[in-house]
């Protein structure tokens, strides 16, 4: 019997490892004090998410909602002031489950007097990665990220786009089983904004599990397996997109080359057969109406039941 | 320059019976409970008594059983090579050319005429080093990690496995390589500058018709005379010249196609790194038995002892290991000693205050016949005594061998000094008198003062990084100038704390001053328990205070300079001393920041 080896300090509440569950926050808070110890913010309330293996998770919410806030929690750069959060099992502020995570910052936070491939090779270092993985990894991941004529040149120079870029590498450097990214696209043109989606999508297909944050609709609905939707640190909404998307009674035919003509017709077989038309009309982004729907709605403790 | 009595004890001296590891580990337990207790208190406050004693030892649990069993020496090489790469990029290659520029123009401000100008030039580039790598030290360590924690790339950091002792390590190693590059190349230039300025060569300008006198040119703002010695076939081949501003030339002839030419070498004495042997001074009293301390001439500095003239007044120095090996070969024995002379009478000012010099064996029955000598203030008086010298065993003249007669079984000789001039007195340390046994490398002489001002460096660099880990920038900065000031008046601090200061320590006081009561008057409360009680917990306050005071590094100390620029070898004990002291406190200021930073919420800032 080997069971009784934990070590006292650890608490007994830490959860039984359940291998399909790689994210878990439990009533987890945070207070913003200022130096003096008043409250300022509660940035977040009484958070209960599951991210599981395999998917991506989406966090959205208006600017200023707590996305961050989350983020860091999970990370132990903030300690929360209620409830707790774990990863892989492990505490928030335990550094040995930065091993296998990647993790992608609000803005990327690295040292402007590097190069890219400085950069790389820096942070490969902190994993303790040996010098060969270490120049492989990196220039595989400069060519992914599209920045192999800039490999170079200073991050200094980088223009916002290349910066999210190479944030994006130094997240991969490890290849994490757990990738958690603040605002991906950000920044970035369309077209890499497209790369960053197509990407996330790639690294879910090969077994990772994604967290996002972003206030961008499109991300979410895109990319997104399940999504948690906060407002004011408050969980407003929580489950899968298709779900929390499907209006039941309503049916959305998509169809091209239509004339005028033949929808006045669909119009009138559905009338006919006891429908109704709602909307003959291109289609609306229909996250945004969620997201608009919950936003507006201010009353506070308007929390829904999670699926 | 004076050397202090501590700075004589050998390491392991100064570690077991000078109780250096002693005091070093009192100090790191106090700090450690005293850190303790003010960090339970702090999260007492926050999370209640039982969590908040849960989260205190869950950090002490942390560092021993994860953080520091975790730390790689590949994460910290790599946040030290960022620091190194930091430092860099901000441009502190500039010290290296304000060095080489205040090199350069060091003629207009340094005077070459000087008396001694070998002190003078090492005295520079010393001071020049250690103000440029300390300031050096000073603004990398304060302003790096609050920079990182305000540009948030911290973040990125310690979101990857690094644990917060490889910051720290980091951070401390990375600026130490800083500053010890530059620090060598300082050190390198230092000694060529140093060098080049005090070598000189001199020609000559005449000689007497029979070749035995002569002088030479004027270089490097001064001129010697020179007298030839007879060699066995009675011709003048070598001679020196007279001593000009701390050194002599040798000169030597040579005949060339029936023609004479005089040549005269490099100057000698100027760069010497000095070995003395320093023995334990006993003094004795007016009755001719030993005592604590001399005369007191009253307005004179304290530290030296008088004795006075004829009278039975004696200083006697016991010195260790007198061995022939010592003195290259023991065929004399030099002294030299640094008295100084306190005049009662209106005398003779030109002969100055006279006295003599014996050796003794310690058992009291052989010495040396006494031989006379004038005081030489302000200056090294240099006795060769020969090897066998005119003496008496048991009163009977006999002639003595210093290593033979004079020194004892086990290796001792006591050198006795007294004064000869009635009513005039001589004063002395321990230090003002010793053997000499030869002389140590220059260069190397200058590398262990470099080390000096190294370990100050490190220190700085590691208060520096402790304090920037919970203060911004400026305030970090602050804080290290302020311990270093406290270090320098560490022994003015520390009387206070330990003092026996009329009136008690810090609650008597407060229990007087609305008593009323004299601070003379012994404390009565009616009560002996509690009365004893405060006496106690005052005591304690104190000791702690004491303790903390001590906790200071006296920075002052490290600095070795004036032993290079006064030419004595910096004693390897000393060396070690400074190292080991240096390592403690880098250990121990690596374990605060440790604490700070392992319990700082990185994000919020
Ligand atoms: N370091 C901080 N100190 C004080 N308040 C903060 C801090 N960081 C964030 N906040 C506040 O907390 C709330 C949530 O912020 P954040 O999590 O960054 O939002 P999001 O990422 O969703 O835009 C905001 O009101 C913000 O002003
Ligand atoms: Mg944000």
């Amino acid at each position: 019997m080997s069971a009784t080896t934990a070590p006292e300090v650890e608490s007994p509440e830490t959860p039984e490892v359940d291998s399909d569950v790689v994210i878990e926050t439990r009533n987890l808070g945070k207070v913003y004090r200022d130096f003096w110890g008043r409250k300022k913010v509660a940035a977040l309330k009484a958070l209960d998410i599951e991210v599981k293996k395999g998917e991506i998770f989406g966090l959205l919410g208006p600017n200023g909602s707590g996305k961050s806030t989350t983020i860091k929690l999970i990370q132990g750069l903030l300690f929360p002031t209620s409830g707790r959060a774990f990863v892989f099992g492990k505490e928030a502020r335990d550094v040995t489950k930065n091993e296998r995570i990647g993790y992608l910052p609000e803005e990327s936070y690295l040292y402007k007097f590097l190069n890219a491939e400085e950069t790389l090779d820096f942070y490969g270092r902190l994993f303790d990665m040996p010098a060969e993985v270490r120049r492989e990894r990196s220039d595989k991941l400069i060519r992914m990220v599209g920045l192999n004529n800039a490999r170079r040149r200073q991050l200094r120079e980088y223009s916002k786009g290349m910066t999210r870029r190479i944030g994006l590498a130094q997240a991969l450097i490890n290849e994490p089983d757990l990738l958690i990214l603040d605002e991906p696209t950000t920044g970035m043109d369309p077209i890499g904004s497209r790369e960053m989606k197509d990407l996330i999508i790639r690294l879910r297909d090969e077994g990772k599990t994604i967290l996002l944050c972003s206030h961008q609709l499109a991300d979410v609905q895109d990319v997104c397996d399940r999504v948690a939707i906060l407002h004011l640190g408050e969980l407003r909404e929580l489950g899968r997109v298709d779900e929390l998307l499907k209006v039941r009674d309503v049916t959305e035919v998509h169809a091209k080359g239509l004339s005028d003509e033949l929808k006045g017709k669909i119009a009138e077989l559905i009338r006919n057969e006891g429908g109704e038309v709602v909307t003959i009309d291109n289609p609306t982004t229909t996250m945004e109406e969620l997201f608009l729907d919950i936003v507006q709605d201010d009353r506070p403790g308007s929390r829904p039941s999670a699926t | 320059m004076r050397i202090e009595e501590n700075q004589m004890w050998g390491y392991f001296e100064w570690l077991i019976f000078k109780f250096g590891l002693l005091q070093g580990v009192l100090v790191v337990f106090a700090l450690a409970l005293l850190g303790f207790i003010a960090c339970y208190l702090v999260a007492m406050a926050r999370y209640g008594p039982s969590e908040g004693f849960y989260h205190v030892t869950r950090v002490i649990y942390e560092l021993l059983a994860r953080d520091l069993p975790g730390t790689s020496f590949n994460r910290v090489y790599a946040l030290g090579k960022l620091a190194f790469q930091e430092a860099i990029r901000r441009r502190v290659l500039v010290i290296m050319a304000v060095f080489i520029v205040g090199l350069l123009f060091a003629g207009w401000f340094l005077d070459p005429s000087s008396e001694n100008v070998a002190r003078l030039y090492i005295s520079f580039v010393m001071t020049g080093t250690s103000y440029l790598i300390l300031l050096l030290g000073l603004f990398l360590s304060c302003f790096s990690l609050p920079a990182d924690i305000k540009s948030k790339t911290v973040q990125t950091i310690t979101t990857k496995p690094v644990r917060p002792t490889e910051i720290i390590l980091g951070r401390i190693l990375g600026f130490t390589a800083v500053g010890t590059m530059l620090i060598l190349v300082m050190g390198i230039l230092s000694y060529i500058f140093v060098v080049r300025g005090v070598v000189h060569d001199h020609g000559v300008k005449d000689v007497s018709a029979d070749g035995r006198l002569g002088s030479t040119t004027v270089d490097a703002r001064h001129t010697h005379s020179f007298e030839m010695v007879p060699g066995e076939d009675g011709n003048y081949a070598e001679g020196t010249t007279d001593e000009q501003k701390g050194h002599r030339h040798v000169v030597t002839v040579r005949e060339v196609n029936g023609e004479k030419t005089y040549e005269i070498g490099p100057p000698q004495g100027l760069l010497e790194a000095r070995i003395p042997v320093f023995g334990e001074l006993t003094i004795f009293d007016r009755g001719g038995n030993p005592t604590m301390r001399g005369l007191n001439v009253g307005y004179e500095s304290e530290y030296q002892s008088y004795i006075e003239g004829n009278s039975l007044m004696a200083a006697e120095w016991t010195f260790d290991n007198v061995y022939p090996a010592r003195f290259s070969g023991g065929d004399t024995l030099p002294i030299e000693m640094s008295l100084k002379a306190f005049r009662t009478l209106k005398g003779d000012i030109v002969t100055g205050v006279q006295g003599e010099i014996i050796l003794r064996n310690p058992n009291g029955r052989i010495e040396s016949e006494r031989r006379p000598f004038v005081v030489k203030e302000f200056s090294v008086d240099h006795i060769e005594i020969p090897r066998k010298l005119p003496g008496s065993q048991d009163g009977v003249p006999r002639e003595v061998d210093i290593f033979d007669d004079l020194v004892s079984e086990d290796g001792q000789l006591q050198v006795v000094v007294r004064c000869t001039d009635g009513g005039q007195y001589l004063g002395m340390a321990v230090a003002d008198l010793y053997l000499r046994a030869g002389n140590a490398n220059f260069g190397w002489n200058m590398f262990k003062g470099f080390l000096g001002i190294w370990m100050q460096m490190v220190l700085i660099i590691c208060l520096g990084v402790m304090f920037s880990t919970f203060l911004s920038g400026p305030v970090a900065m602050v804080a290290t100038l302020t311990s270093l000031m406290l270090g320098f008046f560490g022994g003015l601090a520390l009387d206070v704390a330990s003092g026996d200061a009329p009136g008690g320590g810090p609650i008597e006081s407060l229990i007087r001053i609305p008593m009323q009561t004299g601070a003379m008057v012994d404390l009565d409360l009616g009560n002996p328990v509690l009365e004893n009680t405060v006496k106690a917990i005052d005591t304690g306050i104190m000791y702690t205070l004491v303790t903390l005071f001590q906790a200071i590094p006296s920075f002052g100390q490290f600095n070795t300079a004036d032993f290079v620029a006064y030419g004595f070898n910096i004693f390897g004990g000393l060396v070690a001393r400074h190292l080991t002291m240096t390592f403690a406190y880098f250990v121990l200021t690596s374990v605060i920041a440790y604490f700070f930073l392992k319990t700082r919420e990185l994000a919020a800032a």
